[in-house]
């Protein structure tokens, strides 16, 4: 029985945590989780992670991604300093164990893939193979 | 001399990585047992965020990818901006694959529909038949002699359809580039909208590439280049 209302009770603390029935609404539907716990840092790009030691290992972090990538949140927003936290590779977040600024570090970058400033490779070499041409029936 | 040499290593790498809680790999404790990490007073701490200001509102990105200037006069822009996202929807949201499994690949495949990556929340059920199918999965080496039925097999699938090219071999040939009996990569063959590179790739790089997939298929403005052409 107290199973049950522990599951209550931590049902009752996410609808808390996201504003009401109708934040909790919204950030399932984004999200498709419920889950409430510490608000352990953000980073430059508004991503807001969480932890929770109660959930199971796996889910007890967890990012909040920012409002202006809007449904289109993807694992690559997340920056490196906070992948390793997220991921269980350390247990101190950036924020109480600040990663060391060096000059050859450049500015986190997500995936670009599908936008205008996609990668997209090219040869410089002669082609080896030629595509075949269908003869005009 | 030995043991000098390797607690100096030691003491530079910790130096080097100092950022880093080496100390707690010494210990016996997991990361199980419950322990607070962050002091309470670093909880709303806010570090890496310049302009962090608690009273703006960013804008949420809308789910559209369609902007219409001005709908009022562009009625018709508009109408198929939305049959496109309508139509987009429809497809993102119920991914049938097609399992072409031909080598180690397909075990990488069989565990993103287990369900540790469960691709069946995100809509993604295997199909049997390719005239069920709207993505097709090369998951492995694509041999000469398998190549008729691998691209009658794409000749079958309805319109509109997809390709992911899984794995290196399915790539470009991948391990076995210079045998004598492989395809150097099923884009000879068949036109591919994702690569997925590895050897095989994992699950999750699966996963990925079906998300991928995914937002290219959200972007598809058939309709309107329909209207755009007419």
């Amino acid at each position: 029985m107290s199973v049950y209302l522990e599951k209550l009770r931590h049902f009752r603390l996410a609808i808390k945590q996201h504003g009401g029935i109708i934040g909790a609404y919204l950030n399932f539907y984004r999200t498709d989780e419920l889950k409430w716990g510490d608000l352990i840092g953000e980073d430059k790009f508004g991503n807001k992670y969480f932890q929770n030691r109660h959930y199971f290992i796996g889910r007890s972090r967890w990012v909040q991604y920012s409002d202006a990538v809007g449904m289109d949140y993807d694992g690559s927003q997340i920056p490196p300093e906070w992948h390793r936290w997220l991921h269980y590779i350390g247990d101190e977040p950036p924020t109480t164990a600040p990663p060391v600024k060096r000059s050859w570090m450049v500015d986190h970058k997500p995936n670009l893939t599908g936008t205008p400033e996609q990668y997209v490779p090219y040869s410089t070499v002669k082609p080896k193979i030629t595509a075949w041409e269908p003869p005009k029936a | 001399m030995l043991k000098a040499g390797l607690s100096l290593l030691r003491s530079s790498q910790v130096a080097c990585f100092r950022q880093f809680p080496l100390s707690r790999t010494a210990t016996s404790r997991g990361l199980h047992d419950f322990q607070q990490v962050a002091p309470k007073d670093c909880v709303s701490v806010v570090p890496y965020r310049e302009a962090s200001n608690e009273t703006t509102t960013t804008t949420r990105k809308p789910y559209s990818p369609f902007r219409v200037e001005d709908p009022r006069n562009n009625m018709v822009d508009y109408v198929f901006a939305r049959i496109d996202d309508l139509v987009n929807w429809g497809h993102k949201s119920s991914m049938w694959p097609l399992t072409f499994g031909l080598a180690c690949c397909a075990i990488e495949m069989m565990h993103f529909a287990a369900p540790r990556y469960d691709m069946d929340r995100f809509g993604v059920v295997f199909r049997g038949s390719p005239r069920q199918a709207d993505v097709m999965i090369v998951a492995g080496t694509l041999t000469n002699k398998m190549t008729p039925a691998f691209r009658k097999v794409y000749d079958q699938m309805p319109d509109p359809r997809w390709v992911i090219s899984m794995g290196s071999c399915a790539n470009g040939g991948g391990y076995y580039y210079h045998s004598y009996s492989v395809v150097r990569g099923c884009n000879r063959v068949v036109p591919v909208d994702i690569y997925v590179p590895g050897c095989p790739p994992t699950a999750e790089a699966l996963l990925y590439s079906v998300l991928q997939l995914l937002r290219k298929v959200k972007q598809d403005k058939s309709n309107q280049i329909w209207y755009r052409k007419l």
